[in-house]
Protein backbone atom coordinates (compact mmCIF):
# COMPACT_ATOMS: atom_id res chain seq x y z
CA UNK A 1 0.00 0.00 0.00
CA UNK A 2 1.16 3.26 -0.94
CA UNK A 3 1.70 5.54 2.13
CA UNK A 4 3.21 8.64 1.97
CA UNK A 5 5.09 10.08 4.62
CA UNK A 6 6.18 13.64 6.43
CA UNK A 7 8.96 13.94 8.61
CA UNK A 8 9.48 17.30 10.05
CA UNK A 9 11.38 19.22 12.06
CA UNK A 10 12.79 22.33 12.78
CA UNK A 11 15.60 21.91 13.86
CA UNK A 12 17.54 19.91 11.41
CA UNK A 13 20.10 18.57 13.57
CA UNK A 14 17.54 16.06 14.97
CA UNK A 15 15.29 15.26 12.05
CA UNK A 16 17.32 12.15 11.27
CA UNK A 17 15.51 10.67 14.55
CA UNK A 18 12.30 9.94 12.84
CA UNK A 19 13.46 8.40 9.44
CA UNK A 20 13.64 4.86 11.18
CA UNK A 21 10.04 5.22 12.37
CA UNK A 22 9.16 6.75 8.72
CA UNK A 23 10.43 4.03 6.99
CA UNK A 24 8.84 1.44 9.02
CA UNK A 25 5.44 3.68 8.44
CA UNK A 26 6.19 3.87 5.04
CA UNK A 27 4.80 0.31 3.52
CA UNK A 28 6.14 -0.49 -0.05
CA UNK A 29 5.58 2.75 -1.84
CA UNK A 30 5.24 5.36 -0.33
CA UNK A 31 7.29 8.16 -0.44
CA UNK A 32 9.53 10.25 2.80
CA UNK A 33 9.51 13.94 2.45
CA UNK A 34 11.20 15.96 4.76
CA UNK A 35 10.69 19.39 5.79
CA UNK A 36 12.86 21.77 7.89
CA UNK A 37 15.55 23.77 8.17
CA UNK A 38 18.64 24.90 5.74
CA UNK A 39 21.64 22.61 6.34
CA UNK A 40 24.53 21.30 4.41
CA UNK A 41 24.89 17.80 6.27
CA UNK A 42 24.50 15.09 3.93
CA UNK A 43 23.08 12.56 6.25
CA UNK A 44 19.91 14.41 6.37
CA UNK A 45 19.98 15.20 2.60
CA UNK A 46 20.61 11.65 1.17
CA UNK A 47 17.73 10.40 3.94
CA UNK A 48 14.34 11.81 1.79
CA UNK A 49 12.69 11.86 -1.43
CA UNK A 50 12.29 15.43 -1.49
CA UNK A 51 13.35 17.84 1.28
CA UNK A 52 12.00 21.43 1.62
CA UNK A 53 13.88 23.67 3.31
CA UNK A 54 13.66 27.36 5.17
CA UNK A 55 16.39 29.99 4.91
CA UNK A 56 15.86 31.65 7.89
CA UNK A 57 13.70 30.49 11.36
CA UNK A 58 10.43 30.39 11.29
CA UNK A 59 7.75 30.90 14.14
CA UNK A 60 6.41 27.29 14.91
CA UNK A 61 2.52 29.11 13.61
CA UNK A 62 4.40 29.55 10.07
CA UNK A 63 6.13 25.81 10.20
CA UNK A 64 2.25 24.92 11.06
CA UNK A 65 0.65 26.81 8.21
CA UNK A 66 3.08 25.43 5.85
CA UNK A 67 2.92 21.80 6.73
CA UNK A 68 -0.90 22.38 6.54
CA UNK A 69 -0.61 23.28 2.87
CA UNK A 70 2.22 20.62 1.69
CA UNK A 71 -0.48 17.61 3.65
CA UNK A 72 -2.74 18.41 1.40
CA UNK A 73 -1.01 18.70 -1.70
CA UNK A 74 1.52 15.59 -1.04
CA UNK A 75 -1.73 13.13 -0.27
CA UNK A 76 0.21 12.78 3.14
CA UNK A 77 -0.73 9.48 5.36
CA UNK A 78 1.39 9.97 8.34
CA UNK A 79 3.11 13.51 9.88
CA UNK A 80 6.36 11.94 12.12
CA UNK A 81 8.81 14.50 13.94
CA UNK A 82 11.18 14.54 16.39
CA UNK A 83 9.76 15.38 19.91
CA UNK A 84 10.98 18.65 20.94
CA UNK A 85 8.91 21.25 22.40
CA UNK A 86 8.29 23.35 19.07
CA UNK A 87 8.20 20.05 16.70
CA UNK A 88 5.71 18.76 19.31
CA UNK A 89 3.58 22.04 19.28
CA UNK A 90 3.68 21.98 15.13
CA UNK A 91 2.70 18.70 14.60
CA UNK A 92 -0.60 19.60 17.15
CA UNK A 93 -1.30 22.48 15.50
CA UNK A 94 -1.71 20.67 11.97
CA UNK A 95 -3.10 17.85 13.10
CA UNK A 96 -5.85 19.86 14.74
CA UNK A 97 -6.18 21.23 11.12
CA UNK A 98 -7.24 17.83 9.59
CA UNK A 99 -8.65 16.10 12.99
CA UNK A 100 -5.73 13.71 13.17
CA UNK A 101 -5.11 12.08 15.82
CA UNK A 102 -2.10 12.46 17.15
CA UNK A 103 0.51 10.36 19.34
CA UNK A 104 3.30 12.03 21.17
CA UNK A 105 6.82 10.62 22.20
CA UNK A 106 6.01 7.44 21.14
CA UNK A 107 8.72 4.80 22.48
CA UNK A 108 7.72 2.16 20.68
CA UNK A 109 6.29 1.27 17.87
CA UNK A 110 4.98 -2.64 16.61
CA UNK A 111 3.36 -3.51 13.64
CA UNK A 112 0.75 -5.97 14.48
CA UNK A 113 -0.86 -6.59 11.06
CA UNK A 114 -3.71 -4.68 10.45
CA UNK A 115 -3.03 -2.17 13.22
CA UNK A 116 0.48 -0.77 14.74
CA UNK A 117 1.19 -0.81 18.21
CA UNK A 118 2.61 1.98 19.80
CA UNK A 119 3.55 2.99 23.60
CA UNK A 120 4.52 6.04 25.27
CA UNK A 121 5.43 6.84 29.00
CA UNK A 122 2.45 8.31 31.17
CA UNK A 123 1.26 8.86 35.03
CA UNK A 124 4.56 11.08 35.12
CA UNK A 125 6.44 8.08 33.69
CA UNK A 126 5.52 5.35 36.30
CA UNK A 127 3.05 3.88 33.62
CA UNK A 128 2.85 2.77 29.73
CA UNK A 129 0.01 3.54 27.76
CA UNK A 130 0.04 1.21 24.70
CA UNK A 131 -2.34 2.59 21.72
CA UNK A 132 -3.26 0.21 18.99
CA UNK A 133 -4.80 1.93 15.79
CA UNK A 134 -5.86 0.75 12.27
CA UNK A 135 -2.92 0.99 9.82
CA UNK A 136 -5.49 2.81 7.48
CA UNK A 137 -6.09 5.44 9.94
CA UNK A 138 -4.70 9.02 8.96
CA UNK A 139 -2.45 10.25 12.10
CA UNK A 140 0.63 11.96 13.59
CA UNK A 141 3.52 11.05 15.76
CA UNK A 142 6.14 12.66 17.88
CA UNK A 143 9.58 9.91 18.62
CA UNK A 144 12.06 11.00 21.48
CA UNK A 145 15.37 11.48 21.04
CA UNK A 146 17.86 8.91 21.31
CA UNK A 147 15.47 6.17 21.21
CA UNK A 148 15.18 4.60 17.78
CA UNK A 149 18.24 3.56 15.24
CA UNK A 150 19.88 6.19 13.04
CA UNK A 151 19.42 4.79 9.80
CA UNK A 152 20.87 5.89 6.15
CA UNK A 153 18.24 5.25 2.88
CA UNK A 154 21.22 7.10 0.42
CA UNK A 155 18.34 8.49 -1.60
CA UNK A 156 19.20 11.37 -4.14
CA UNK A 157 16.99 13.81 -2.72
CA UNK A 158 15.05 16.24 -4.65
CA UNK A 159 15.81 19.77 -2.77
CA UNK A 160 13.37 22.54 -2.67
CA UNK A 161 13.75 25.83 -0.50
CA UNK A 162 10.45 27.10 0.60
CA UNK A 163 9.81 30.15 -0.75
CA UNK A 164 6.12 30.95 0.60
CA UNK A 165 5.59 32.20 3.86
CA UNK A 166 3.12 32.79 6.37
CA UNK A 167 2.41 35.65 7.78
CA UNK A 168 2.29 35.47 11.91
CA UNK A 169 1.35 37.75 14.36
CA UNK A 170 3.99 36.64 16.58
CA UNK A 171 7.05 38.62 16.71
CA UNK A 172 9.79 37.11 18.23
CA UNK A 173 11.65 39.81 20.54
CA UNK A 174 15.06 37.69 20.87
CA UNK A 175 16.88 35.18 22.23
CA UNK A 176 18.86 34.80 25.28
CA UNK A 177 20.83 31.51 25.25
CA UNK A 178 21.05 30.00 28.79
CA UNK A 179 24.72 28.89 30.02
CA UNK A 180 25.27 25.32 30.05
CA UNK A 181 26.85 22.81 32.11
CA UNK A 182 29.45 21.42 29.59
CA UNK A 183 28.72 18.38 31.18
CA UNK A 184 27.10 15.69 29.02
CA UNK A 185 25.22 13.80 31.20
CA UNK A 186 23.51 11.82 28.70
CA UNK A 187 26.68 10.12 28.49
CA UNK A 188 27.67 9.92 31.65
CA UNK A 189 28.67 6.90 33.91
CA UNK A 190 27.99 7.98 36.89
CA UNK A 191 25.30 10.50 37.91
CA UNK A 192 24.92 12.17 40.88
CA UNK A 193 21.19 14.16 41.36
CA UNK A 194 21.00 16.78 43.38
CA UNK A 195 17.10 17.38 44.74
CA UNK A 196 15.79 20.02 47.36
CA UNK A 197 17.41 18.19 50.29
CA UNK A 198 20.18 20.91 49.27
CA UNK A 199 19.42 23.72 51.37
CA UNK A 200 21.53 26.51 49.39
CA UNK A 201 23.95 26.37 46.04
CA UNK A 202 26.69 26.15 47.87
CA UNK A 203 25.89 22.96 49.58
CA UNK A 204 25.90 21.23 45.90
CA UNK A 205 29.82 20.85 46.09
CA UNK A 206 29.16 18.09 48.45
CA UNK A 207 27.66 16.71 45.63
CA UNK A 208 29.85 17.71 43.20
CA UNK A 209 32.85 16.15 45.66
CA UNK A 210 31.28 12.78 45.43
CA UNK A 211 30.72 12.99 41.38
CA UNK A 212 34.71 13.67 41.03
CA UNK A 213 35.98 11.08 43.11
CA UNK A 214 33.88 8.54 41.06
CA UNK A 215 34.76 10.44 37.63
CA UNK A 216 30.95 10.94 37.27
CA UNK A 217 28.69 14.25 36.86
CA UNK A 218 26.13 15.85 38.69
CA UNK A 219 22.26 16.09 37.48
CA UNK A 220 19.39 17.44 38.91
CA UNK A 221 15.57 17.38 39.99
CA UNK A 222 13.42 19.95 37.65
CA UNK A 223 13.01 22.12 40.77
CA UNK A 224 17.01 23.14 41.29
CA UNK A 225 17.08 24.08 37.39
CA UNK A 226 14.05 25.42 36.97
CA UNK A 227 12.79 26.89 39.84
CA UNK A 228 15.87 27.60 41.75
CA UNK A 229 18.27 28.30 39.04
CA UNK A 230 21.12 26.28 40.78
CA UNK A 231 22.67 24.77 37.74
CA UNK A 232 22.06 24.98 34.37
CA UNK A 233 18.85 23.36 32.32
CA UNK A 234 20.86 20.54 30.68
CA UNK A 235 21.48 18.99 34.07
CA UNK A 236 17.55 18.69 34.65
CA UNK A 237 16.45 15.20 34.93
CA UNK A 238 13.27 13.28 34.06
CA UNK A 239 10.12 13.25 31.50
CA UNK A 240 10.29 17.46 30.99
CA UNK A 241 14.20 17.16 30.15
CA UNK A 242 17.04 14.27 30.26
CA UNK A 243 16.42 10.72 29.92
CA UNK A 244 19.96 9.49 31.43
CA UNK A 245 20.94 5.60 31.22
CA UNK A 246 24.17 5.80 33.71
CA UNK A 247 25.36 2.14 34.93
CA UNK A 248 25.50 4.00 38.88
CA UNK A 249 22.59 6.95 39.87
CA UNK A 250 23.31 8.33 43.01
CA UNK A 251 20.27 10.22 44.00
CA UNK A 252 20.61 12.44 47.16
CA UNK A 253 17.77 14.41 48.96
CA UNK A 254 15.57 13.82 45.71
CA UNK A 255 12.06 12.42 47.05
CA UNK A 256 11.55 9.85 43.78
CA UNK A 257 8.25 11.77 42.02
CA UNK A 258 7.62 9.81 38.96
CA UNK A 259 8.56 12.95 36.64
CA UNK A 260 11.79 12.26 38.12
CA UNK A 261 11.84 8.80 38.39
CA UNK A 262 10.77 8.33 34.79
CA UNK A 263 14.64 9.92 33.36
CA UNK A 264 16.36 7.41 35.49
CA UNK A 265 14.69 3.89 35.23
CA UNK A 266 17.17 2.60 33.28
CA UNK A 267 20.32 2.96 35.21
CA UNK A 268 21.97 -0.26 35.94
CA UNK A 269 22.58 0.43 39.60
CA UNK A 270 20.27 3.26 41.75
CA UNK A 271 21.74 4.62 45.02
CA UNK A 272 18.75 6.90 47.19
CA UNK A 273 20.24 8.69 50.24
CA UNK A 274 17.30 10.17 52.04
CA UNK A 275 16.40 11.29 55.19
CA UNK A 276 12.99 9.94 55.30
CA UNK A 277 12.79 6.60 55.33
CA UNK A 278 9.46 6.57 53.49
CA UNK A 279 10.60 8.29 50.82
CA UNK A 280 9.28 7.51 47.37
CA UNK A 281 12.43 6.89 46.06
CA UNK A 282 13.77 4.43 48.13
CA UNK A 283 11.55 1.85 46.25
CA UNK A 284 13.24 2.95 43.03
CA UNK A 285 16.80 2.06 44.45
CA UNK A 286 19.26 -1.25 44.48
CA UNK A 287 20.57 0.45 47.61
CA UNK A 288 19.39 2.90 49.75
CA UNK A 289 20.76 5.19 53.24
CA UNK A 290 17.93 7.08 55.05
CA UNK A 291 20.26 9.49 56.58
CA UNK A 292 21.06 13.19 56.43
CA UNK A 293 22.97 13.76 53.41
CA UNK A 294 25.02 16.50 54.87
CA UNK A 295 26.43 14.09 57.37
CA UNK A 296 26.37 11.16 54.93
CA UNK A 297 27.94 13.05 51.95
CA UNK A 298 31.39 13.65 53.23
CA UNK A 299 31.82 10.15 55.04
CA UNK A 300 30.60 8.37 51.44
CA UNK A 301 33.40 10.40 50.00
CA UNK A 302 35.91 10.08 51.91
CA UNK A 303 35.14 6.04 52.12
CA UNK A 304 35.29 5.75 48.17
CA UNK A 305 39.00 7.53 48.32
CA UNK A 306 40.20 5.22 50.68
CA UNK A 307 38.65 2.57 49.25
CA UNK A 308 40.60 3.30 45.47
CA UNK A 309 43.51 3.67 47.15
CA UNK A 310 44.11 0.50 48.20
CA UNK B 1 -10.34 44.32 30.46
CA UNK B 2 -8.89 40.67 29.89
CA UNK B 3 -11.87 38.10 29.78
CA UNK B 4 -9.74 34.97 30.66
CA UNK B 5 -10.46 31.42 30.05
CA UNK B 6 -8.25 28.90 31.90
CA UNK B 7 -8.39 25.36 30.98
CA UNK B 8 -8.04 23.23 33.32
CA UNK B 9 -7.44 19.02 33.24
CA UNK B 10 -9.20 16.99 35.60
CA UNK B 11 -6.75 14.23 35.89
CA UNK B 12 -6.07 11.05 37.32
CA UNK B 13 -4.80 11.71 40.78
CA UNK B 14 -0.92 9.88 40.40
CA UNK B 15 -0.84 9.64 44.53
CA UNK B 16 -3.95 7.15 44.49
CA UNK B 17 -3.43 5.03 41.51
CA UNK B 18 -5.81 2.05 41.54
CA UNK B 19 -3.80 -0.87 40.22
CA UNK B 20 -5.12 -4.29 39.22
CA UNK B 21 -3.01 -7.52 39.64
CA UNK B 22 -2.09 -7.74 36.17
CA UNK B 23 -0.60 -4.12 36.37
CA UNK B 24 -3.33 -2.37 34.47
CA UNK B 25 -4.28 0.86 35.94
CA UNK B 26 -7.92 0.79 36.86
CA UNK B 27 -9.20 4.44 35.36
CA UNK B 28 -12.82 4.05 36.29
CA UNK B 29 -11.62 3.59 40.31
CA UNK B 30 -9.09 6.11 40.43
CA UNK B 31 -9.87 9.48 41.61
CA UNK B 32 -9.06 12.37 40.46
CA UNK B 33 -6.92 15.99 40.64
CA UNK B 34 -6.20 18.98 39.42
CA UNK B 35 -3.38 18.76 36.81
CA UNK B 36 -0.41 20.02 38.43
CA UNK B 37 0.65 22.84 36.35
CA UNK B 38 -2.84 23.93 35.58
CA UNK B 39 -2.70 26.05 39.15
CA UNK B 40 0.22 27.70 37.84
CA UNK B 41 -2.32 28.64 34.86
CA UNK B 42 -5.73 29.81 37.14
CA UNK B 43 -2.73 31.52 39.64
CA UNK B 44 -1.48 33.73 36.33
CA UNK B 45 -5.36 34.54 35.27
CA UNK B 46 -5.79 35.47 38.66
CA UNK B 47 -2.64 37.81 38.88
CA UNK B 48 -4.01 39.33 35.29
CA UNK B 49 -7.37 39.81 36.58
CA UNK B 50 -6.04 41.85 39.50
CA UNK B 51 -3.74 44.47 37.59
CA UNK B 52 -6.29 44.80 34.54
CA UNK B 53 -9.53 43.47 35.56
CA UNK B 54 -11.48 41.63 33.97
CA UNK B 55 -13.39 37.82 34.01
CA UNK B 56 -11.78 34.20 34.29
CA UNK B 57 -14.00 31.23 33.49
CA UNK B 58 -12.51 27.45 34.25
CA UNK B 59 -13.14 25.34 31.14
CA UNK B 60 -12.87 21.38 31.55
CA UNK B 61 -13.63 18.01 29.57
CA UNK B 62 -13.56 15.35 32.11
CA UNK B 63 -12.04 12.59 30.29
CA UNK B 64 -11.96 9.86 33.08
CA UNK B 65 -14.70 8.52 33.34
CA UNK B 66 -17.66 6.74 33.78
CA UNK B 67 -19.48 9.74 34.63
CA UNK B 68 -21.61 8.42 37.27
CA UNK B 69 -18.22 7.69 39.57
CA UNK B 70 -16.59 10.55 38.64
CA UNK B 71 -18.89 13.38 38.80
CA UNK B 72 -18.98 14.16 42.69
CA UNK B 73 -14.66 14.13 42.31
CA UNK B 74 -15.10 16.42 39.80
CA UNK B 75 -17.41 19.00 40.88
CA UNK B 76 -15.47 18.81 44.26
CA UNK B 77 -12.31 20.02 42.69
CA UNK B 78 -14.03 22.83 40.38
CA UNK B 79 -15.45 24.00 43.57
CA UNK B 80 -11.62 24.57 44.28
CA UNK B 81 -10.87 26.17 41.43
CA UNK B 82 -13.77 29.06 42.11
CA UNK B 83 -12.56 29.58 45.56
CA UNK B 84 -9.30 30.71 44.01
CA UNK B 85 -10.76 33.08 42.81
CA UNK B 86 -12.10 32.07 39.07
CA UNK B 87 -15.61 33.53 38.71
CA UNK B 88 -17.50 30.30 36.21
CA UNK B 89 -16.34 26.96 35.90
CA UNK B 90 -18.10 25.15 33.04
CA UNK B 91 -17.39 21.52 32.23
CA UNK B 92 -18.32 19.00 29.77
CA UNK B 93 -18.80 15.70 31.24
CA UNK B 94 -20.07 12.86 28.63
CA UNK B 95 -19.39 9.03 28.62
CA UNK B 96 -17.96 9.35 24.86
CA UNK B 97 -15.06 11.73 26.02
CA UNK B 98 -13.79 8.51 29.07
CA UNK B 99 -10.22 7.74 27.69
CA UNK B 100 -10.61 9.87 24.53
CA UNK B 101 -7.81 11.17 22.81
CA UNK B 102 -6.50 14.67 22.45
CA UNK B 103 -8.56 14.79 19.01
CA UNK B 104 -12.18 14.66 20.50
CA UNK B 105 -10.57 16.57 23.61
CA UNK B 106 -9.84 19.98 22.33
CA UNK B 107 -13.03 19.49 19.46
CA UNK B 108 -15.32 19.25 22.55
CA UNK B 109 -13.42 22.16 24.41
CA UNK B 110 -13.64 24.54 21.44
CA UNK B 111 -17.49 23.79 21.13
CA UNK B 112 -17.95 24.70 24.62
CA UNK B 113 -15.24 27.88 24.37
CA UNK B 114 -17.23 29.24 21.07
CA UNK B 115 -20.56 28.75 23.31
CA UNK B 116 -19.33 30.87 25.70
CA UNK B 117 -18.52 33.98 23.50
CA UNK B 118 -15.08 35.75 23.40
CA UNK B 119 -12.30 35.60 25.43
CA UNK B 120 -9.00 37.12 24.86
CA UNK B 121 -6.65 35.06 26.50
CA UNK B 122 -6.70 31.14 26.84
CA UNK B 123 -4.23 29.91 29.57
CA UNK B 124 -3.35 26.35 29.74
CA UNK B 125 -1.00 24.55 31.33
CA UNK B 126 2.26 23.03 29.43
CA UNK B 127 1.21 19.46 29.97
CA UNK B 128 -0.97 17.58 32.19
CA UNK B 129 -0.01 15.47 34.44
CA UNK B 130 -1.26 11.56 34.04
CA UNK B 131 -1.03 11.65 30.15
CA UNK B 132 1.44 14.66 29.51
CA UNK B 133 0.72 14.65 25.81
CA UNK B 134 1.36 19.30 25.26
CA UNK B 135 -1.05 18.62 22.45
CA UNK B 136 -4.32 20.75 23.98
CA UNK B 137 -3.09 24.15 23.84
CA UNK B 138 -1.91 24.18 20.11
CA UNK B 139 -4.80 21.95 19.19
CA UNK B 140 -7.39 24.87 20.38
CA UNK B 141 -5.14 27.46 19.39
CA UNK B 142 -5.44 25.38 15.31
CA UNK B 143 -9.45 25.14 16.12
CA UNK B 144 -9.92 29.00 16.68
CA UNK B 145 -7.34 29.90 14.30
CA UNK B 146 -5.87 32.29 16.68
CA UNK B 147 -1.61 32.29 17.56
CA UNK B 148 -0.16 30.20 20.66
CA UNK B 149 2.96 30.67 22.76
CA UNK B 150 3.44 27.95 24.80
CA UNK B 151 5.97 27.32 28.01
CA UNK B 152 5.35 31.11 28.70
CA UNK B 153 7.12 31.93 32.24
CA UNK B 154 6.55 35.36 31.95
CA UNK B 155 3.65 37.10 31.12
CA UNK B 156 3.49 40.98 30.42
CA UNK B 157 0.53 42.85 28.91
CA UNK B 158 1.04 45.94 26.92
CA UNK B 159 -2.35 47.76 25.41
CA UNK B 160 -3.46 44.51 23.04
CA UNK B 161 -0.36 43.23 23.28
CA UNK B 162 1.32 40.15 25.41
CA UNK B 163 4.95 40.22 25.92
CA UNK B 164 5.86 36.83 26.84
CA UNK B 165 9.00 34.97 27.55
CA UNK B 166 9.40 31.34 26.98
CA UNK B 167 11.37 28.97 28.76
CA UNK B 168 12.60 26.80 26.07
CA UNK B 169 15.90 23.74 26.26
CA UNK B 170 18.36 25.96 25.75
CA UNK B 171 17.50 29.49 26.63
CA UNK B 172 15.00 31.96 27.26
CA UNK B 173 12.85 33.20 24.19
CA UNK B 174 10.86 36.59 24.24
CA UNK B 175 7.59 36.80 21.31
CA UNK B 176 5.23 39.84 21.46
CA UNK B 177 1.61 38.63 20.29
CA UNK B 178 -1.66 40.38 19.95
CA UNK B 179 -4.63 39.22 21.91
CA UNK B 180 -6.37 36.69 21.91
CA UNK B 181 -4.09 34.31 21.81
CA UNK B 182 -3.38 30.36 23.39
CA UNK B 183 -0.44 30.27 25.69
CA UNK B 184 0.77 27.76 28.08
CA UNK B 185 2.48 28.02 31.33
CA UNK B 186 4.64 26.39 32.98
CA UNK B 187 5.33 25.42 36.88
CA UNK B 188 7.52 27.96 37.57
CA UNK B 189 6.14 30.85 36.42
CA UNK B 190 4.10 31.58 39.85
CA UNK B 191 3.52 30.02 43.30
CA UNK B 192 -0.47 29.56 43.69
CA UNK B 193 -2.17 31.07 47.06
CA UNK B 194 -4.52 29.12 48.59
CA UNK B 195 -8.15 30.05 48.90
CA UNK B 196 -9.14 32.04 51.87
CA UNK B 197 -11.68 30.74 54.23
CA UNK B 198 -14.13 33.60 53.02
CA UNK B 199 -13.37 32.51 49.35
CA UNK B 200 -14.09 28.86 49.88
CA UNK B 201 -17.40 30.14 51.18
CA UNK B 202 -18.12 31.92 48.09
CA UNK B 203 -17.33 29.77 45.81
CA UNK B 204 -20.36 27.77 46.81
CA UNK B 205 -22.56 30.57 45.36
CA UNK B 206 -20.07 30.66 41.93
CA UNK B 207 -21.71 28.84 38.90
CA UNK B 208 -20.60 26.06 37.84
CA UNK B 209 -22.15 24.53 35.02
CA UNK B 210 -22.51 20.86 33.18
CA UNK B 211 -22.75 20.10 29.26
CA UNK B 212 -22.91 17.37 27.55
CA UNK B 213 -22.09 16.57 23.91
CA UNK B 214 -25.42 16.80 22.96
CA UNK B 215 -25.84 20.54 24.62
CA UNK B 216 -23.09 21.30 22.56
CA UNK B 217 -24.65 20.59 19.89
CA UNK B 218 -21.83 17.69 18.97
CA UNK B 219 -20.89 14.28 17.64
CA UNK B 220 -18.06 12.73 18.26
CA UNK B 221 -16.53 9.47 17.57
CA UNK B 222 -14.08 8.53 20.13
CA UNK B 223 -13.54 5.11 19.49
CA UNK B 224 -10.39 5.54 17.30
CA UNK B 225 -7.64 4.36 19.37
CA UNK B 226 -8.73 3.72 23.02
CA UNK B 227 -4.99 3.33 25.10
CA UNK B 228 -4.52 0.49 28.03
CA UNK B 229 -2.41 2.21 30.83
CA UNK B 230 0.01 -0.30 32.82
CA UNK B 231 2.60 0.13 35.29
CA UNK B 232 6.24 -0.41 34.77
CA UNK B 233 6.94 -2.97 36.56
CA UNK B 234 10.12 -1.83 38.95
CA UNK B 235 12.88 -4.80 40.02
CA UNK B 236 15.28 -3.21 42.47
CA UNK B 237 17.34 -5.02 45.05
CA UNK B 238 15.97 -2.22 47.56
CA UNK B 239 18.33 -2.91 50.29
CA UNK B 240 18.50 0.03 52.54
CA UNK B 241 20.71 0.99 55.57
CA UNK B 242 19.15 2.73 58.08
CA UNK B 243 20.08 3.81 62.14
CA UNK B 244 23.81 2.71 63.15
CA UNK B 245 26.76 3.66 62.20
CA UNK B 246 27.29 5.92 59.18
CA UNK B 247 31.06 5.11 58.86
CA UNK B 248 30.07 1.38 58.67
CA UNK B 249 27.01 1.92 56.11
CA UNK B 250 29.01 4.34 53.88
CA UNK B 251 31.80 0.98 53.80
CA UNK B 252 29.05 -1.38 53.22
CA UNK B 253 27.80 0.78 50.36
CA UNK B 254 31.45 1.32 48.84
CA UNK B 255 31.50 -2.52 48.79
CA UNK B 256 28.09 -3.42 47.07
CA UNK B 257 29.13 -0.52 44.37
CA UNK B 258 32.04 -2.42 43.88
CA UNK B 259 31.11 -5.75 43.86
CA UNK B 260 27.99 -4.86 41.36
CA UNK B 261 31.00 -3.55 38.82
CA UNK B 262 29.81 0.19 38.72
CA UNK B 263 32.99 1.88 40.75
CA UNK B 264 36.34 0.06 40.71
CA UNK B 265 38.34 -0.75 43.57
C1 LIG C 1 4.19 17.75 34.16
C2 LIG C 1 5.31 17.69 35.18
C3 LIG C 1 6.61 17.47 34.73
C4 LIG C 1 7.66 17.38 35.65
N1 LIG C 1 8.92 17.10 35.19
C5 LIG C 1 9.91 16.87 36.06
C6 LIG C 1 11.22 16.46 35.61
O1 LIG C 1 11.47 16.33 34.41
N2 LIG C 1 12.17 16.24 36.53
C7 LIG C 1 11.96 16.38 37.88
O2 LIG C 1 12.88 16.17 38.66
N3 LIG C 1 10.74 16.78 38.33
C8 LIG C 1 9.73 17.03 37.46
N4 LIG C 1 8.50 17.44 37.93
C9 LIG C 1 8.39 17.83 39.36
C10 LIG C 1 8.20 16.66 40.28
O3 LIG C 1 6.82 16.34 40.37
C11 LIG C 1 8.72 16.97 41.69
O4 LIG C 1 8.10 18.16 42.14
C12 LIG C 1 10.24 17.17 41.76
O5 LIG C 1 10.90 16.11 41.10
C13 LIG C 1 10.66 17.20 43.21
O6 LIG C 1 12.03 17.48 43.31
P1 LIG C 1 12.87 17.01 44.57
O7 LIG C 1 12.77 15.54 44.74
O8 LIG C 1 14.23 17.58 44.40
O9 LIG C 1 12.19 17.80 45.78
P2 LIG C 1 11.22 17.31 46.92
O10 LIG C 1 10.10 16.53 46.40
O11 LIG C 1 10.94 18.49 47.75
O12 LIG C 1 12.13 16.29 47.78
C14 LIG C 1 13.21 16.66 48.58
C15 LIG C 1 13.66 15.41 49.33
O13 LIG C 1 14.84 15.70 50.07
C16 LIG C 1 14.77 15.03 51.32
N5 LIG C 1 15.63 15.76 52.23
C17 LIG C 1 15.40 16.98 52.78
N6 LIG C 1 16.45 17.35 53.54
C18 LIG C 1 17.34 16.33 53.48
C19 LIG C 1 18.61 16.11 54.06
N7 LIG C 1 19.19 17.03 54.86
N8 LIG C 1 19.25 14.95 53.81
C20 LIG C 1 18.68 14.00 53.01
N9 LIG C 1 17.48 14.17 52.42
C21 LIG C 1 16.83 15.32 52.66
C22 LIG C 1 13.30 15.04 51.69
O14 LIG C 1 13.02 13.97 52.58
C23 LIG C 1 12.63 14.87 50.33
O15 LIG C 1 12.38 13.50 50.05
C24 LIG C 1 7.42 17.54 37.04
C25 LIG C 1 6.12 17.76 37.49
C26 LIG C 1 5.07 17.83 36.58
C27 LIG C 1 3.68 18.05 37.10
N1 LIG D 1 -9.69 17.63 29.43
C1 LIG D 1 -9.20 18.87 29.53
N2 LIG D 1 -9.99 19.91 29.91
C2 LIG D 1 -9.49 21.16 30.00
N3 LIG D 1 -8.22 21.48 29.73
C3 LIG D 1 -7.39 20.48 29.36
C4 LIG D 1 -7.83 19.14 29.24
N4 LIG D 1 -6.79 18.38 28.86
C5 LIG D 1 -5.73 19.22 28.76
N5 LIG D 1 -6.08 20.48 29.07
C6 LIG D 1 -5.21 21.67 29.09
O1 LIG D 1 -4.11 21.47 28.22
C7 LIG D 1 -2.88 21.42 28.96
C8 LIG D 1 -1.95 20.41 28.35
O2 LIG D 1 -2.52 19.12 28.43
P1 LIG D 1 -2.02 17.89 27.57
O3 LIG D 1 -2.16 18.26 26.14
O4 LIG D 1 -2.90 16.76 27.98
O5 LIG D 1 -0.58 17.66 27.98
C9 LIG D 1 -3.31 21.12 30.39
O6 LIG D 1 -2.35 21.59 31.32
C10 LIG D 1 -4.64 21.86 30.48
O7 LIG D 1 -4.43 23.25 30.68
Amino acid sequence: MKRNILVFSEDPRVINEAVYIANILKGNEGKIFGVSKLTEDNDVLSNFDEIHFAKENLIPEQWAKFLIKFYKENEIQYLVSPHTVNNNDIIAYVSAKYNLPMISNATSIKDNDATLIFSRQVLGGRGISYIEVEKSLKLSVTVPIKVYPRIKLDKQSLIKEITEIEKTKITSKGFEEIKKSGFNIENADVVVGIGRGFKSKEDIKLAQDLAEVLNGVIGCSRPIAADYGWLPNDLWIGISSKIIRPKLYIAVGISGAPQHVSGIMDSKIIVAINKDKNATIFKYADYGVVADLYQFLPIFTRKIKENLKK
Amino acid sequence: MVNIATLVKLSLNLNLLKIESDGRVNTADTQLAISEYDKNAIEEAIRIKEKHGGKIVCVSALTWGPVNKKISDAERILREVLALGVDEAHFIIDDVLDNCTPLETSLALASLIRKLGNFDLFIAGESSMDISNSQIPARIASILDIPFVTYVRKVEISGNNLILQREMPNGIETVEVPMPAVISVTGEINQPRLPTLRQILQSKNKPLMKYTLKDLGINLNAKLMKQRIEIRPVVRKNIIYEGGNLEEIAQKLVDNLIQEGVIKA
